[in-house]
């Protein structure tokens, strides 16, 4: 849960005002091909038989007492080993790091709690591993339990802890010991709204009373609004550090990249999807088009968005319509529309074997919020009493919203309005408002 | 060595903790308590009893009684036992705690410390339950046959006795303990490297269980030419020096004491060595 490190003699005055610095930190980790190899490593040194990965290299960081400081970048960028290394539970490969304080890290779920042991006995755990006195443990005791709010599972072991109390238990146990540095690894985002409400209001204490914060997150909201430094890790090194704005910006930039490179790649199992009907006509490609007619499948909510279904016919029909759904990644059917049925429909009539084209379905403003969407294609004929299939196609492409800024939470941006009256002492009212 | 002293004197309220945890979850969950402590060494007897004395029919020695012998194996047994869990679960104990060790910044010597003195604990309930029942067969229920008796006096075997030699007790379980640190340490540290040590740590106490003479006597191996077996064996010298002070008040044999110190010293620097110069390596290794 964490760590404690003393400050060497004379490490004061390489950090100054640091509370961690780093210094051409890197770690290697060798890999095997088959496990017993390691043995072999152990007995006769002189020959090697892993191969090398730098999980860490070329870090150079001079985190200032007090900063609150965000690690962003992509899976296996590192992260994770930069914060292992910079807390002391490993060691680097190359490199050095000083550390000013104590420091209390929440490195993943149930990290530093022993299955067997309950809720109490891991509190008592974690604080000797601190070298904490009975006294300050005892002294602390009720306010980390209270903080937790597990009650009566505090007496029950960890094992049997959903992975919400886990957390819990670890942040409370984190925060309560009086670190100087507290290092949190991604944790958070599995409490719900309310104790993540309470983290966030003992996260502001500890900015307020100086102490200095890490913490790993893919909540670029959330980086933003915390961080006034934020480090870009990609590879292993440090890709950009600088305020919060700018390396956000740049991270984002990357994740369109590699989130269309992703996408892209589930859009080509698109097959796999059910599809049925009767075959006259049939759609083909669905192409996704944003800001300028860039394609592309990773959009910024209220971008423009244009979806264009291409479609061939191979037999003479009447009255085709074409329809897209939106849907949620989890299946929440967020909306369906067609050329149809508006108050100004568009009607093909009769249509020839032969003919090719495309329908487009535009937003001017994609109301969508952060998270994984995708389309299903609809296309049935109303040339009949009832519309009959002529080719539905589940799921035909998958895109993405990132959200940079996440002012509203939920799937749908609303244009909401907000005005606040304050009434005064005195009788008088005044009105604020703010319209978006 | 210097290493372990410094961090258990660091560490000695966390392992208090760890000890006092491991007897209550030995005890609180079972219905039967300290109990099984006493009783798993006893059943242990009854099976060994019945196999080696009823089913195979061996003799341990002419002048030895039915119950002396049950108590020289019992003696044997409670001290085998503890040896061998502890064995068995220090080899894996920092697998087992990867969570700790991965986590966070933990003191790893902790572990195996605090496995030997836990099975040393557990040995020491069972100990006074041996002793008693050797009281019992001395005080209140002794040797009366007289033919058993005369066989005794023509061995030269003083029959059981209980005495001031007793006050040598806490060295051999001390001695004890840190030899089976030191191998514990060094078996933990090789199953990082090669995690099939763990399963050969299961079959190798078994065959050293057998090697040791804890259900046959020591001079039916001597007898049938494998003494060098029992020279290479320290927990035949172990197992030996405690019998004397259990069963025959006698002091133990100070050259089998002065090799298994000998063994102790040597365990327990090439474990903590070993131990010590990974333990920066152990996150990595899990």
């Amino acid at each position: 849960m964490y760590e404690s490190k003393a400050s060497k003699a004379g490490n004061a005055d390489i950090g100054g005002g640091s509370a961690i610095v780093a210094r051409g930190l890197g770690k290697a980790y060798t890999l095997y091909d088959k496990p017993i190899q390691r043995l072999y490593d152990l007995m006769f040194p002189w020959k090697q038989r892993g191969r090398e990965f730098w999980a860490v290299r070329d870090v150079y960081l001079d985190i200032a007492r007090g900063a609150t400081v965000g690690i962003i970048g992509e899976n296996g960028a590192g992260k994770s080993s930069l914060l292992k290394v910079l807390t002391g539970i490993t060691h680097p490969t190359v490199g050095e790091v000083h550390v000013n304080g104590r420091i209390a890290s929440l490195l993943e779920l149930g990290a530093g709690f022993h299955p067997e042991f309950s809720g109490r006995e891991n509190i008592r755990l974690n604080c000797s591993i601190l070298g904490m006195s009975d006294e300050e443990i005892q002294a602390r005791f009720e306010d980390i339990v209270a903080f937790s709010e597990l009650g009566d599972f505090i007496d029950r072991p960890v094992k049997t802890y959903s992975s919400g109390m886990h957390v819990r238990l670890g942040f409370s146990v984190a925060t309560s010991v009086d670190p100087d540095i507290l290092v949190i690894d991604e944790a958070l985002a599995v409490g719900d709204e309310h104790f993540r409400g309470k983290c966030t209001n003992r996260l502001n204490e500890f900015q307020e009373r100086g102490k200095t914060i890490l913490f790993v997150s893919h909540d670029m909201g959330a980086v933003k609004s915390m961080c006034q430094h934020v480090i870009l890790m990609h590879e292993g090194r440090v890709l950009e550090q600088g305020t919060a704005e700018q390396v956000a910006d740049e991270y984002l930039k990357r994740a369109h990249a590699r989130g269309n490179e992703r996408l892209s790649a589930i859009n080509r199992t698109v097959d796999a999807y059910p599809r049925w009907g009767s075959g006259e006509v049939r759609t083909g490609e669905v192409e996704l088009f944003g800001a300028n007619g860039r394609k592309t499948n990773v959009f910024d909510p209220g971008e423009p968005f244009l979806a264009r279904v291409h479609y061939t016919v191979h037999a003479d029909c009447f009255e085709p319509v074409f329809g897209l759904g939106l849907y949620r990644s989890d299946g929440t059917y967020i909306n369906g529309s067609n050329h149809f049925w508006r108050q100004a429909p568009v009607k093909l009539g009769a249509v020839k074997a032969g003919e090719t084209g495309y329908v487009e379905m535009a937003f001017e403003s994609l109301p969508l919020l952060q998270g994984q969407y995708y389309l299903t294609a609809f296309l049935y004929d109303h040339g009949k009493p009832a519309p009959t299939p002529i080719d539905h196609r589940e799921h035909v492409v998958t895109f993405e919203v990132l959200d940079a800024d996440r002012m509203q939470h939920g799937i749908l941006f609303l244009p909401t309005r907000w005005s606040v009256h304050r009434r005064g002492t005195d009788g008088t009212v005044r009105s604020f408002d703010s319209a978006e | 060595m210097l290493q372990l002293l410094r961090s258990l004197s660091k560490n000695r309220r966390l392992i208090q903790d760890f000890v006092a945890r491991d007897l209550r979850a030995r005890y609180v969950g079972s219905s039967m308590g300290f109990f099984w402590s006493v009783l798993f060494p006893i059943i242990n007897l009854f099976v060994y009893m019945f196999v080696f004395r009823v089913v195979l029919n061996t003799r341990w020695s002419d002048h030895q009684g039915a119950t002396t012998v049950a108590l020289i194996m019992l003696a044997g047994i409670v001290v085998w036992s503890a040896f061998a869990e502890a064995m068995s679960r220090t080899t894996n104990c920092l697998v087992e705690n990867s969570n700790l060790i991965q986590k966070v910044v933990f003191p790893s010597e902790v572990l195996p410390v605090y496995i030997v003195a836990s099975s040393l604990l557990n040995m020491l309930i069972a100990m006074p339950v041996v002793l008693a029942a050797v009281a019992y067969h001395i005080w209140i229920d002794p040797e009366t046959d007289p033919a058993q008796l005369g066989r005794m006096l023509a061995a030269g075997d003083p029959g059981l006795r209980l005495g001031v030699t007793l006050v040598a007790l806490p060295l051999l379980v001390i001695l004890q303990g840190l030899f089976t640190a030191g191998l514990g340490m060094f078996f933990a540290t090789l199953n990082l490297f090669w995690r099939d040590t763990y399963h050969l740590m299961g079959v190798a106490t078994t065959v050293w269980m057998f090697a040791t003479p804890i259900f046959y006597p020591a001079h039916m191996v001597e007898r049938e030419g494998f003494g060098w077996v029992l020279d290479l064996n320290p927990m035949h010298w172990l197992i030996a020096c405690y019998r004397a002070i259990i069963i025959n008040n006698t002091w133990p044999d100070p050259a089998l004491l002065a090799r298994f110190a000998l063994a102790t010293v040597v365990t327990l620097v090439a474990g903590t060595t070993f131990f010590f110069r990974q333990k920066r390596r152990f996150p990595d290794l899990l």
